[in-house]
């Protein structure tokens, strides 16, 4: 077979995950009436593959605090789809790749209650407030676990984000240029 | 008689194919090899993992292009995710996704081979025929003065400005259309790669090429038939369906360091040095801003390199210190690379035409391991030692200095708080950065070692004839063998070896 470090977690023994992941589990199922209220209701999310509707709404969230719809770019996570795109993704990982990243995603989805003992979720916070949490605790914070993860799904969210037609325009990127008409940049003043 | 390629997630192969010599990889390496020995009348068959892509198949979108033309979807990386370790899978190699920089293995580098590594063969005047002949199948130029865009040209005028020395490299492309995208592969096929030279050339000679053909297990490695048990993919290359044998006299490995040595122990072959050794020649990104457009992403990627802190003739390591060549991406590529999320992320995005952008690249300790878990998972551990964080740091303030001296308007260290350097004064916080693992875009694009040739199976993985210790008939001819990094890019070098190997083995086989 060939190899399956795409995303670097086979790093982690597997006591290490089952240490996490059980947390996170004694964290849902020990705190049982209190961190299912926290929690909420299963969202609806259609046409999954291989994401739970909850691992959907995690990475969804994510995506929304990453690539919010404000801003100087007007495509936004939502408008390009990308929790459906990272979805159909997984479709195509190795079982062992698709397993680890969504243990990766209960961890996000619990990060606030877990590392940060609130009494929230991610998909609970604000894009503001989910980007701070994803900046501080993941992507900058002292574990090193949390740090691959948090490299992981950014390096998949830029790469799908900004490799969309939709964003090309707002970064004076002006597409492929092999073919019959090759487009000059687009100028500064409209971008 | 004319092979062919068959994609074997649309064709049916034959069952249980006996052939006289199987070469595993299609890349420099093995097409090289597989040319040698088809012209020679033996019937050579290569397995290649990835699919061919040529023309308008190569279609210049990062998503679909990394994820086709690259080993596990371009996702592959070091066990600490601290390195991202880049390597081609597709019909002709990493010379498809290439940035066409053709680099000879310096005679130091030989020098440091035979004095520390004691391959003697390994000479200046043995390996001649085989490096003109490299030079030859690349039809090695230099890059036209007039090619070099705006990115190349502000890393030279820095450069300059400084005093310090550089040069424009050689490269293998010939009616280059300047469309900016050789790292996922030219629609205009102007790349002299093996896909264009070695791979029809060894067609004509009656070689035949599987596409969508993983090898999974070698068997029987010292009986006169060996069995490569394959696995057939899908069409997108993404799971393994029916599995195939086919026996072979020989075998040549030609997978890349990584792959060819995962093979290898995977089924239990070779002694305690195969996997190790493993050099990844790191690679650091980093990026200029300047105040107006540069349009990095049009044009030759890389056509310029900063010398002046390479050390050729290193006394112990042969080419050493390190070097700044100018790199550029499409916007998926890049957008991976820079550190800012959010809104500020989309912004910072907006200056893409006004970035400028080099690769530092690192010569190292053969020092990595290749290993396969028990579950089948391939495992690659590096660590980034502080010998090689400190040349690291003088690299990172030497790129910046270059840029500043070229006009930039700031120059972007990407850590997990970003360093910007607008002026001398804000260097010294380059000293204060901690490398600390899965916070940095390393990258490797150029490994090593893992099988590295030696005359005795106490020193090494492999022979200098390139067979594997403890294996009758099973070789390695691709960048595994070599002991330390061959030079700052390793397709010459690897077309030179396998060419050598190729003929140095032709030689003892019975007619």
């Amino acid at each position: 077979m060939s190899g399956s470090d795409r995303f670097g977690f086979s790093v982690l023994s597997r006591r290490r995950w089952l240490r996490l992941v059980l947390g996170a589990g004694v964290a849902v199922a020990g705190g049982a009436g209190m961190v299912r209220g926290l929690r909420g209701p299963v969202p609806a999310s259609p046409d999954l593959w291989v994401l739970s509707p909850r691992e959907h709404a995690t990475f969804a969230a994510l995506a929304r605090a990453v690539f919010p719809t404000a801003g100087s770019i007007p495509a936004g996570a939502d408008q390009l789809d990308l929790a459906h795109a990272f979805d159909r993704f997984l479709a195509d990982e190795p079982p062992w790749n698709q397993a680890d990243l969504r243990k990766a995603l209960l961890l996000l989805e619990l990060g606030p209650l877990l590392f940060e003992h609130r009494l929230t979720t991610f998909p609970r916070l604000a894009p503001e407030a989910a980007l701070r949490h994803f900046e501080d605790v993941w992507a900058r914070g002292p574990s090193l676990l949390r740090r691959q993860v948090a490299l992981a799904f950014r390096k998949f969210l830029a790469l799908v984000y900004f490799d969309s037609e939709a964003v090309w325009p707002s970064i004076g990127y002006p597409g492929p240029s092999f073919g019959a008409t090759v487009s000059p940049p687009v100028p500064e003043a409209s971008r | 008689m004319t092979g062919q390629i068959v994609d074997l997630s649309a064709t049916r192969a034959a069952a249980d194919a006996v052939v006289d010599v199987l070469v595993v990889g299609s890349g420099c390496g093995g097409a090289t090899a597989a040319r040698t020995l088809a012209q020679a009348g033996r019937d050579v068959l290569v397995l290649e993992e990835g699919g061919d892509f040529t023309g308008r198949q190569l279609t210049q979108r990062d998503g679909a292009m990394y994820d086709q033309l690259y080993m596990d979807r371009a996702g592959r990386s070091t066990s600490d995710l601290s390195i991202s370790v880049m390597q081609g899978r597709v019909l002709g190699g990493g010379g498809v996704i290439n940035t066409c920089d053709v680099v000879p293995i310096g005679d130091a580098t030989l020098e440091t081979w035979r004095r520390r590594f004691g391959l003697t063969d390994f000479t200046t005047e043995a390996l001649a025929p085989h490096r003109a002949r490299a030079l030859r199948d690349l039809a090695a130029t230099p890059i036209p003065e007039a090619a070099l865009n705006a990115n190349n040209r502000l890393l030279r005028q820095g450069t300059e400005a400084l005093g310090w020395r550089g040069e424009v490299m050689l490269n293998n492309r010939l009616g280059c259309a300047g469309l900016g995208t050789c790292l996922i592969g030219c629609p205009a096929n102007a790349k002299r790669n093996p896909r264009f030279v070695a791979i029809p050339q060894a067609l004509e000679a009656g070689a035949r090429f599987w596409t969508r053909a993983r090898a999974l297990r070698l068997e029987g490695a010292s009986g006169e038939l060996k069995t490569v048990e394959l696995g057939v993919l899908d069409p997108r290359g993404h799971r393994v369906g029916e599995h195939l044998r086919v026996r072979a006299r020989t075998v040549i490995l030609a997978a890349n360091a990584i792959e060819s040595a995962a093979l290898l122990i995977r089924s239990g072959l070779g002694n305690e040095h195969v996997g190790r050794h493993l050099s990844l020649q790191p690679q650091l990104p980093i990026v200029a801003r300047f105040d107006h457009d540069v349009i990095a992403f049009r044009g030759i990627p890389q056509a310029y390199g900063v010398t002046e802190f390479e050390e050729p003739a290193h006394p112990e390591h042969g080419w050493w210190g390190f070097r700044i060549e100018s790199i550029s991406g499409t916007p998926g590529i890049v957008g991976t690379i820079l550190p800012w999320l959010g809104e500020v992320g989309k912004e910072r995005m907006r200056d893409y035409p006004r970035f400028a952008s080099a690769l530092q690249l690192f010569p190292d300790e053969p020092s990595g391991r290749v290993r396969v878990e028990r579950s089948g998972r391939l495992r690659i551990d590096y660590t980034l030692g502080e010998e090689l964080l400190g040349r690291a740091r003088a690299a990172i303030k030497a790129s910046a200095r270059i840029y500043l001296a070229a006009g930039a308007r700031d120059v972007v260290v990407v850590a997990p708080e970003p360093l910007l350097i607008r002026r001398e004064s804000d260097l010294g916080a380059v000293d204060g950065l901690r490398f600390e693992p899965a916070t940095m875009p390393w990258i490797s694009a150029h490994q090593q070692g893992t099988v590295r040739f030696a005359p005795s199976q106490a020193d090494g993985g492999a022979d200098p004839a390139g067979q594997v210790y403890g294996t009758r008939g099973v070789y390695v001819f691709d960048s595994s063998g070599f002991p330390t990094s061959s030079s700052s890019h390793t397709m010459a070098p690897i077309l030179t070896v396998s060419e050598h190997l190729s003929q140095r083995l032709l030689a003892t086989l019975p007619s």
